[in-house]
């Protein structure tokens, strides 16, 4: 247990009659950078909630540190720093007066703290919070979330709203906090945004996991877009019967397909005619996220069968 | 575990302290306007009331204005007094737990290791303080106010009288905050306990103009006013019962409030 810092299994969240988490599973090792990837209203902020007590599971469970955010209050959610996913500020204090509040909430832990990270990411901290911009509360966010440290850090689509300048700040700060032994867990609805700097990623789709690969896996995972420009039309037919292609289209001359693994069958298949100009190019992680999604209702379904 | 502290009480002092300074003025400034038409009162009010009818007299309470405590009754503590001070109180009350909740202002400090009754205490407290400030500046206002224009009513009987607005005032925005608490939404929160002060008010006007007495057994207003404390002091049965307001909602919204899924 020691070595795993979140897991749920089975994690069903509804609300009335709908269904926000439907049987979740998902495991989190201590010390990585776990990226949560899904489109909005895939459920990653209700997981997130839970994790946090906010919510109560209707069915399944879910442990951070091995115990239920039920049981583990206060005491759990001390090791946590978290940045909400729609971070709402208000009230009539400056914007240092709500993180010293915020810290006095945690007994003063990341009190200490708070001056240095201002300066980094330029916030100033006289201004009233209310008063802030979109990026300037996100930087309030990030601050509390990082001040004390935490031993896990639950960031909720934490990039929204800073420029790529702090961007790069705020993933220079996940990098540090990976760096002392801290467990990262990030949600985003694009992929690009963890990818540089998450160890694994889960794809969530409908309240349940429909993958989870190390960054590296999905890279391989992704293939390749091959275009090869023939003399004479080539027969697709036998091309889409190829091991490892797929989405295989023909346009005049011109066939393209989506290629994984080696490349070596379809180089033999295209010498047998005339071939005028070839490329070939890595595809973009996105692509894969996208094929994820798409895919999920002919693959997912049994998988999800399985797992209950 | 480290204990947090008072910051959740702290914090919503920091919030709403500077509505304070504005309130505190309109409640004194308004005591002391209506407590000095008092020295013109006496004939002319005398011929405005016989031209009313009995009941109505009655329901508004000006069956005793001919007295200095009737007067005090009939515009400070049987009307503006709790008035005021329950537009200020149940919007609070519905404001620092589920209006946060809801404009996802309290998200942070619900996500601290804060444990929820803690906070919901803690919150709680600090309004009731709040109350309890602008009821003492109100009180204050009538102390001062009283001898200056030759009211002549005991200062015991008109801290018993304030002691009971608060009571009263402080209940209803315990009812407010802790079903805002308990539901999550603000809005029904604040409309239990202004439908409930409403109803309260409108059962004790009833019941003075055509004496139904169930009415006003039922009414917080009765309990507060009935055994006149500006003539007779304080009264602990009355108190006991006002109290009983927060005691018992106070409570439930806890309970409900550790319960239930937040931010949703």
């Amino acid at each position: 247990m020691s070595d795993t810092v979140i897991v749920t299994r089975g994690l069903v969240k509804e609300y009335g009659r709908t269904r926000a988490l439907d049987g979740l599973d998902l495991e989190v090792r201590s010390g990585e950078v776990f990226g949560f990837i899904g489109p909005n209203g895939a459920g990653k902020s209700t997981t997130i909630r839970v994790l946090l007590d906010l919510l109560r599971p209707t069915a399944g469970e879910a442990r951070v540190f091995g115990v239920t955010p039920a049981a583990g209050g206060p005491a759990l959610r001390a090791r946590i720093g978290y940045l909400p996913g729609e971070l709402a500020l208000g009230g009539r204090v400056s914007a240092g007066e709500h993180l010293h509040h915020l810290a006095s909430l945690r007994g003063g832990r990341g009190r200490d703290a708070i001056d240095t990270l201002a300066e980094r990411f330029r916030l100033d901290l006289a201004r009233p919070v209310r008063a802030l911009s979109k990026g300037n509360k996100q930087k309030v966010g990030v601050i509390q979330a990082f001040m004390h440290e935490p031993d896990l850090l639950v960031l909720d689509e934490p990039t929204s709203g800073l420029d790529p300048l702090l961007q790069h700040e705020f993933m220079a700060l996940v990098r540090e906090a990976s760096a002392r032994g801290a467990t990262v867990f990030m949600s985003s609805h694009v992929l690009r945004e963890v990818e540089t700097v998450a160890d694994r990623v889960a794809v969530i789709r409908d309240g349940t996991t429909v993958d989870v690969d190390s960054v590296t896996g999905l890279r391989r995972r992704a293939g390749q877009r091959v275009s090869l420009r023939f003399a004479e039309p080539p027969d697709a037919d036998t091309a889409a019967a190829i091991e490892g292609v797929e989405q295989v289209r023909l346009d005049d001359h011109t066939l393209t397909c989506l290629l994984h693994g080696e490349p070596d069958e379809l180089l033999k298949w295209a010498a047998r005619g005339r071939v005028l100009s070839w490329s070939a190019r890595d595809r973009d992680l996105e692509d894969l996220f996208l094929d994820v999604y798409r895919n999920r209702g002919r693959n997912g379904a049994e998988a999800e069968h399985d797992a209950r | 575990m480290r204990a947090e502290g008072a910051a959740s009480f702290a914090r919503v002092w920091a919030d709403h302290r500077r509505g304070l300074p504005g309130w505190g003025a309109a409640l004194a400034g308004i005591t002391l306007m209506y407590l000095a038409f008092w020295p013109m009162m006496g004939a002319d009010m005398q011929a405005m009331l016989d031209g009313l009818p009995e009941a109505l007299i009655r329901a508004l309470g000006y069956d005793r204005i001919g007295t200095a405590a009737g007067y005090l009754e009939a515009v400070i503590y049987g009307l503006l007094g709790p008035v005021l001070l329950l537009v200020y109180g149940i919007g609070l009350g519905g404001r620092v737990i589920a209006g946060q909740e809801e404009d996802g202002t309290l998200e942070l400090d619900l996500a601290a290791p804060v444990g929820r009754a803690r906070l919901y205490w803690q919150r709680l407290a600090a309004v009731w303080t709040l109350i309890t400030a602008l009821v003492a500046i109100t009180t204050l206002a009538v102390l001062v106010s009283g001898p200056l224009f030759g009211l002549g009513v005991p200062t015991v009987n008109v801290l018993a009288a304030s002691l009971a607005m608060w009571l009263l005032v402080g209940g209803f925005t315990t009812i407010a905050l802790a079903v805002g608490a308990a539901t999550g939404r603000r809005g029904i929160g604040v409309a239990a306990a202004a439908g409930l002060a409403t109803l309260a008010y409108v059962f004790r006007s009833v019941a003075d103009a055509v004496g139904v007495d169930v009415l006003a057994t039922l009414s917080p207003f009765a309990w507060m006013l009935a055994s006149e404390p500006l003539v007779n002091g304080f009264d602990a049965f009355g108190a006991a019962k006002l109290g009983l307001l927060s005691v018992v909602a106070a409570p439930l919204g806890a309970w409900r409030f550790a319960r239930r899924d937040l931010m949703v």
